[in-house]
């Protein structure tokens, strides 16, 4: 083989990947962006816009996972709702940290009903997820006696406020976190498990993979990131309310949508997703900046949804044998 | 290329009752998909009412061009002349108004439609309203020209149905559609042998009714059986065009579509089995609902022991309960004669058994790994611990690279369905050795594997079992595992009914023995009337030189027991009675010692077909009755059970 055909075929593996294409696609936003609004690149704007990622971004990790191994959470909004709650109620009685470790326990512990119902029995994770949504909201509510919680512990504020290096905790938090679960998708035994469950479930447990485990972790994991999101967020207002939380799981699914990720599980990646909650931030942030009404985001966002699956889809099949 | 495949008849000469033009003529047909190019010049010529054979290894572009025919694929270059006229067909839709009709290789019915609605699929795309009392009839008819119509219930849902009946409807599709051409496309892939002798009957009707039929298949028995002329592809190019089968021998057919001669695909006949060593993996009355009743067997260290039987007979789910894949209702499973109850395939992958399943796109490879993780998914699965530990088995993997002929760098292709299918089965096989197991299980392992690359497949799995691996292999095709297997277990309808040295079976014997149990009833019944009546033992059975194959015996008196059973192999003088096998006269035969007399019969179907001797042990101290009437009565009683029992297998 020579230098030359070495060369393109570096060229070609490296445009071949999800996550180039997609950091492509976001620079090239932020270059219009920049050229559209001259506040967009101040140093106060990019790192209100990473601020703004942190809620979202981990959630969508744990959406990852879950739509990695072919599935879907739709219960995370509501369990943030609900873990938020049980967060507010905890502090009322313990200090900080049990607390919080309480609200990630509640978390990890729904999703792990919730994926044992899918994995153990078979059940489509849409519905099962989806029935879930609606009996964490509703209990959000019954818990928290339909108000707001706003006593908080002002010790509550520095997870958030506290900078290391300069850059604030929670945004380091999120990035901590999407540091470890890309080691963990690709270095370890269960993530390279839970590519394989998505790609091939029959294939896995043919092989011998433990394919009942592996398919209920990325709920857990989905569940208890979802309270970690939560406690970023009443941390950041002091406050919390039931209704904390509506609409997270579609942000979620989106990001990691944009981000590459196939809804069918097997392909997608860690940093394709948060490529994708930056996409999503981003045009949130530039059409405010650019004055433009925030109905409108919706439109844009779900319009970048579609372009997302559509340009993977062509890539694909071009590509694809079928 | 070393020998020269011999020169190619040119179409037409000398033959019988050939039309001047042909109905269909292509030729110079060019296909590239990406990077493949799939045909470069093919040519196939077809006349009315042939049944013509479309051969080749795997790759050879036999599909391609039935495609390009059927009009799914459009050709980049070439010419199709049909009835004499150029045609252009865009889309399969045109293909059918001509009159070209494909019958797929995995059916393209509506599996929620019943099947009335499934043969007359195109109509219910028409505008107005259906008429489902004239399709009702029509479909009828046609069933009947196919002379079928008991086969197929037209108000069955499709998704019920059995893969023979879904062919059957989709040829029932095609005549609805007034096809002329119709190309089968490996349409016996699926079928047990009784069912392909049923597609034969039908395809004959529909060539002797003037249609065309066009048999794309790689099973070269069946290319003889069926085909008037046959047009061989290599490379995408037509290397024998439109040369009569009769003409042609296997090996020259082979030469054909593998360019060189291959000496044979199986090294040699197995030499008898390693006897005296220990039995790795031993299964005893093995029962998983629904379709695994009672299953025993064993295979040694080292030895490659065959589980054959037809499709449905519970081979593969056999396969599944004994690696954990499927739930078992009794029996036991003994593994270095330790009891082993897998409840999960990790059980089984921990204790050393690895299973190659059938279908290597659903059960075998993750497509969005590369193969090098493909490769490593086994290890990932018996892996203790949190990381990879991948490089921990470089070694092995590149040892292992060497025995399959697969360069290192190919390992890192993103995509293993671009491998052949041949690539793709040793890559899986390749996936257990990492792990030294003790036992591999292969399931069908050269389904859709061309004919060069089998015999690689199988000097591989010599050698790991030369290594001291049991291996147990589960085939349809008896060729096949007589050719490589030392032992050979058949199951038929979820029973173990017979294990005998490969050594002394052949095809037809394997036939006989895997036919379904439910033909056997009967033949039970019968046999039990008789030998009740005349207070002893009989048996149907098989004869081979000094050999007995019993496919059925039945005892009433304990005192006549002949000393061997149902599924049994033995030597006249194994049993109690050589002297009657030995003579196989028309009277009754008294054995030395005059404690038996036997009296055996050769049977025959109604339609003359040889199926075998029936015996009859009486007890030689008590009177004999006149054996001419005995002899009638064993005579008709078993041509009425072998036209009755249509699901029996025929014999040549």
């Amino acid at each position: 083989m020579n230098a030359l055909s070495a060369d393109t075929s570096i060229f070609r593996s490296l445009a071949g990947r999800l996550e180039v294409r997609m950091l492509g696609l976001a620079l090239l936003l932020g270059a219009i962006l920049a050229v559209l609004s001259p506040h967009f690149l101040a140093t106060g704007n990019l790192l209100n816009l990473l601020d703004q990622s942190v809620v979202v971004g981990i959630v969508a990790i744990g959406m990852t996972f879950v739509i990695l191994i072919g599935g879907i959470d739709l219960s995370v909004g509501s369990i943030a709702g609900l873990t938020g709650v049980l967060l507010g109620l905890a502090l009322q009685r313990f200090s900080i940290p049990v607390a919080i470790a309480l609200a990630v326990l509640a978390g990890a512990g729904i999703g792990l009903i919730s994926g044992f119902f899918i994995a153990r029995f078979g059940l489509a994770a849409f519905v099962v997820t989806l029935g879930m949504m609606a009996i964490c909201r509703s209990l959000a509510y019954i818990c928290s006696g339909n108000t707001s919680i706003s006593n908080l512990p002002a010790g509550l504020g520095n997870i958030v406020f506290t900078s290391v290096l300069g850059v604030p905790s929670n945004v380091l938090t999120l990035f901590v976190l999407y540091a470890l679960a890309w080691c963990y998708l690709n270095y370890t035994k269960g993530g390279r498990t839970i590519y394989a469950i998505g790609s091939n479930r029959e294939a896995a447990r043919t092989a011998g993979l433990n394919v009942l485990a592996f398919s209920i972790l990325p709920y857990i994991i989905s569940g208890a990131l979802s309270a970690v999101a939560i406690t970023f967020a009443s941390a950041e207002v002091m406050s919390i309310d039931p209704l904390a939380g509506t609409g997270l799981e579609l942000d979620a699914i989106a990001a990691v949508v944009i981000g590459g990720a196939s809804l069918f599980g097997g392909r997608g990646s860690i940093i394709g997703t948060l490529i994708g909650v930056f996409i999503m931030v981003m045009i949130r942030n530039g059409l405010n900046l650019m004055n433009v009404s925030p109905f409108w985001q919706g439109s844009a966002i779900g319009s970048v949804i579609i372009a997302a699956v559509l340009v993977e889809r062509l890539l694909s099949s071009r590509s694809a044998t079928r | 290329m070393k020998a020269q495949p011999p020169e190619a008849a040119p179409p037409g000469d000398g033959t019988r009752e050939v039309a001047s033009t042909p109905i269909l003529a292509a030729s110079g047909i060019e296909k590239t998909f990406g990077r493949t190019r799939a045909l470069q010049g093919a040519d196939l010529k077809l006349w009315a009412g042939e049944v013509h054979g479309l051969l080749g290894a795997n790759g050879a572009g036999k599909s391609t061009v039935s495609k390009v025919i059927s009009g799914q694929i459009r050709r980049d270059a070439g010419s199709i002349l049909w009835k004499g006229e150029p045609i252009e067909l865009r889309t399969s839709h045109e293909a059918i108004r001509h009159g070209i009709t494909m019958v797929m290789q995995e059916t393209s019915l509506a599996p929620d439609l019943t099947v009335l609605e499934n043969i007359f699929l195109a109509e219910l795309g028409r505008p107005g309203f259906l008429s489902f009392g004239s399709m009702r009839k029509r479909a009828g008819q046609l069933l009947d020209t196919l002379g079928q119509r008991e086969a197929l219930p037209l108000d069955r849902e499709v998704r019920a149905i059995s893969p023979a009946q879904r062919q059957l409807v989709e040829i029932a599709k095609a005549l609805a559609l007034n096809s002329d051409l119709i190309i089968f496309d490996e349409p016996t892939a699926s079928l047990s042998p009784t069912e392909v002798e049923r597609l034969f009957e039908v395809m004959t009707k529909l060539k002797r009714a003037g249609h065309t039929l066009v048999f794309v298949s790689h099973r070269l028995e069946e290319v003889f059986a069926i085909t008037d002329r046959v047009t061989i592809l290599r490379e995408g190019r037509t290397v024998a065009n439109s040369v009569e089968t009769s003409s042609l021998t296997q090996a020259e057919i082979i030469r054909f579509m593998v360019g060189q001669e291959l000496k044979t695909i199986y090294s040699a006949h197995p030499e008898q089995g390693p006897t005296g060593l220990p039995a790795v993996l031993e299964v005893k009355h093995l029962r998983s609902a629904p379709l695994v009743h009672d299953v025993s067997f064993m295979v040694r260290r080292g030895e490659i022991a065959g589980l054959g039987g037809l499709v449905g007979a519970g081979r593969s789910e056999t396969l599944e309960a004994i690696f954990g894949l499927r739930a078992r209702q009794g029996g036991e499973i003994r593994l270095f004669g330790k009891p082993f109850n897998p409840g999960r395939p990790a059980d089984a992958v921990r204790a050393g058994i690895g299973l190659i399943a059938e279908d290597r796109r659903v059960q075998g490879i993750v497509p969005d790994f590369s193969v090098r993780e493909n490769l490593l998914l086994g290890h990932l699965a018996a892996h203790h611990g949190f990381g990879l530990s991948y490089k921990k088995r470089k070694a092995k993997v590149d040892e292992l690279l060497t025995m399959l002929d697969l360069p290192a760098h190919r390992l890192l292709d993103a995509n293993m369905l671009n491998f052949s299918g041949g690539m793709q089965q040793k890559v899986l096989i390749a996936r257990w050795l990492l792990l030294e197991p003790s036992v591999l299980i292969l399931d069908e392992p050269t389904k859709g594997v061309d004919i060069g690359t089998r015999s690689s497949i199988y000097s591989m799995l010599r050698e790991i079992a030369t290594k001291g691996v049991a291996v147990l292999v589960v085939s349809s095709d008896f060729e096949e595992l007589l050719g490589l297997c030392q032992r050979i277990v058949v199951m038929s309808d979820g029973l173990s009914i017979a294990d005998v040295p490969s050594a002394v079976l052949d095809e037809e014997k394997l036939t006989f023995f895997a036919a379904p149990r439910t033909s056997m009833k009967r033949n039970t019944e019968v046999l039990r009337e008789l030998v009740r009546d005349l207070n002893g033992a009989g048996f149907w059975a098989l004869i081979d030189a000094e050999r007995l194959f019993c496919l059925n015996a039945v005892v009433s008196n304990e005192r006549t027991d002949p000393g061997f059973q149902s599924g049994g192999t033995p030597r006249f003088s194994e049993t109690r009675i050589p002297k009657a096998l030995a003579a196989r006269s028309n009277d009754f035969v008294r054995e030395a010692d005059r404690n038996l007399a036997s009296l055996v019969v050769p049977v025959r179907s109604r339609l003359g077909h040889d199926m075998g001797w029936v015996g009859l042990i009486l007890d030689g101290a008590a009177a004999l009755p006149p054996a001419e009437p005995v002899r009638r009565r064993i005579e008709t009683l078993f041509a009425q059970i072998t036209s009755e029992g249509s699901q029996l297998p025929p014999t040549n």
